[in-house]
């Protein structure tokens, strides 16, 4: 492993990397002479109307080998995720893998640790406008925590009122000047010492709340799984703030769709809700400095931007097992403006190149970089698929019609709209229109580009709080302790 | 270019008889078709092939917490 090493340079690599791959694309399209002979056409539809047509189109040798590529891509992709998982998850090498399941399963043979307790921990920092929905969330599910308490940071409000009112306990950070990562270190430096095997600790943001029967379903879960080290939650966004609330909320339901088709299998432990063995905790502390990024004794990595990411690599990297049920969801914000969004989406894009960047290429890491890599080379397409469309658009005389290329975008449209169905007639609709989503996903680009060239450039990462008057609406301001909603930098895809 | 060559909002018509927008057009062909096949995909149920293949994952030994595999209060 070798930290550190790529920390500027890691975005000249991405880029680098899919600008070569674009390239070779490009010379091998000019070197076959791409000049296309067909001619408009005219015709009528339905014998009414005189429509302009032009039936070019891929050779079918093109539109085979394009396909087979993308196939090869896809297959290699999964293959290769697989067997690195099943290495990690069959290593008995307790030096290298020590969360490892069977090395966990040696050490806790025949010893029963009572039965599983939850013990949340809710880092808020002037949160007293959501708090309360968020411990109720908690205090009413069939499986009610053990207990809660709220790692009250810097807080200027009545968080903490907010907070004791509701009958849970308060922790308060001590001079923390690393924001939730911080206070999350030092509560857990305080608690860990006194969970047993099977108390587990479970961290959520205080502008999320739970669905009924997470609990329920954790607890199952780590009961009948003793090497189980983490359970993370599937996100959903809450209703309102119009189409920008409905951009995300798609986002956050095909991710979920995509989980499920992953049968569970974590991209991130979302800082939104998840659930931690203590071992996992202190394992990962205790590596930190040396097997792992950090430094030794903290649970999270005050130096990464989206920690809740870190967490994830950091216990993959020592071989913890982790999952993602279906019947673990959560409600969070949705960024209410565009430029929290901006915010929000720029922190969690760099936070996902930064903590690459601080451990390097590794099979723990593999899936992650390709998905930093899918999404460089999505920005080249995109950006060169709009190009087209505007020349094309703004060069042409009369209009005239592709059938071959309507087709194509036909599957699309069917893809965007099939990937949100749950999420009900306005999210289908949304889908349906097919641009504004294609826009959306210009806008992301463009704050991964944004990403790309901070990191390059050495620019300080800044974090934008996001205060809430009326439990939802929001405004920017001062680093605190919380943030423009935590997520999953997974939706970086 | 003659004077009467159909001309679009902005550019001339000529700009897609040119080398560049035919390599440009080819590049982002190869690309969609490729995004379309991995679209399909996505719409299509989920093949698992592990599912068909016989398991290497069955479990020698029980997982749960309880050392048996069955909770006391049950055990009882």
């Amino acid at each position: 492993m070798f930290f550190g090493r790529f920390e500027r340079l890691i975005g000249l690599v991405i880029l680098g990397l899919t600008g070569a791959a674009a390239g070779v694309l490009l010379l091998a399209v000019a070197a076959n002479d791409p000049r296309s002979g067909t001619q408009p056409a005219q015709g009528l539809l339905f014998g009414i109307w005189r429509v302009i047509y032009d039936t070019e189109a891929p050779s079918n040798r093109t539109v085979v080998a394009a396909t087979a590529l993308a196939v090869l891509f896809a297959a290699t992709l999964a293959l290769l995720e697989r067997r690195f998982s099943n290495r990690s998850r069959r290593s008995v090498d307790r030096s290298t893998n020590p969360l490892a399941p069977k090395v966990v399963m040696a050490a806790t043979r025949g010893q029963y640790a009572g039965p599983v307790t939850v013990t949340v921990l809710i880092p808020a920092h002037d949160e007293e406008s959501s708090l309360g929905q968020t411990i109720a969330s908690l205090l009413t599910q069939s499986h009610r925590p053990e207990r809660v308490v709220v790692v009250a940071d810097n807080c200027t409000d009545a968080t903490v009122d907010v907070a004791r009112a509701a009958g849970v306990e308060v922790f308060e950070s001590v001079a923390n000047r690393h924001k939730k990562a911080g206070a999350l270190n030092q509560a857990l430096e305080v608690l860990l010492p006194h969970q047993g095997d099977n108390d587990v600790v479970m961290v959520m943001d205080a502008d999320t709340a739970l669905d009924a029967g997470f609990l329920e379903a954790a607890v199952a879960r780590f009961t009948s799984d003793r090497a189980l080290m983490a359970v993370g939650g599937l996100f959903y966004g809450e209703g309102g703030d119009g189409v920008l609330g409905q951009f995300q909320r798609n986002e956050y339901i095909r991710y979920a769709r995509e989980m499920r088709r992953r049968r569970g299998r974590v991209f991130v432990l979302t800082g939104t809700a998840s659930l931690f063995r203590p071992l996992a905790l202190r394992t990962v502390a205790a590596s930190r400095g040396h097997a792992l990024p950090g430094e030794n004794g903290h649970v999270y990595d005050t130096a990464a931007l989206t920690e809740d990411n870190e967490l994830t690599i950091a216990l993959k990297t020592l071989g913890g097992l982790m999952i993602s049920p279906q019947e673990c969801t959560v409600v969070t914000e949705v960024m209410p403006t565009w430029g929290t969004l901006w915010a929000q989406r720029l922190r969690w894009q760099r936070g996902a190149v930064e903590n690459l960047g601080a451990y390097g290429i590794t099979p723990q890491t593999f899936r992650y970089w390709a998905q930093q890599l899918g999404i460089s080379y999505g920005v080249i397409a995109l950006s060169a698929y709009l190009l087209l469309l505007f020349l094309t658009a703004t060069a042409l005389s009369h209009w005239i019609w592709f059938p071959f290329w309507i087709g194509l975008g036909a599957v699309f449209v069917t893809e965007r709209v099939v990937t949100v169905w749950r999420g009900g007639w306005a999210a289908r609709l949304l889908a349906l229109t097919l641009f504004p989503e294609l826009l959306f996903a210009a806008f992301l680009n463009v704050v991964f580009v944004k990403g790309i060239l901070d990191i390059s450039l050495g620019r300080k990462a800044s974090w934008k709080h996001v205060h809430r008057t009326t439990g939802l609406h929001t405004s920017p301001d001062t680093p605190g302790a919380d943030d423009s909603g935590d997520l999953a930098p997974a939706l970086v895809a | 270019m003659s004077a009467l060559e159909a001309h679009g909002l902005l550019f001339s018509e000529a700009v897609l008889h040119t080398e560049v927008f035919a390599i440009l057009s080819a590049f982002v062909a190869i690309n969609t078709v490729m995004y379309c096949a991995l679209t399909v995909a996505k719409v299509l149920p989920k093949v698992y092939v592990a599912d068909w293949l016989t398991s290497r994952n069955r479990r020698t030994e029980t997982r749960s917490i309880h050392p048996d595999g069955v909770p006391p209060e049950r055990a009882a």
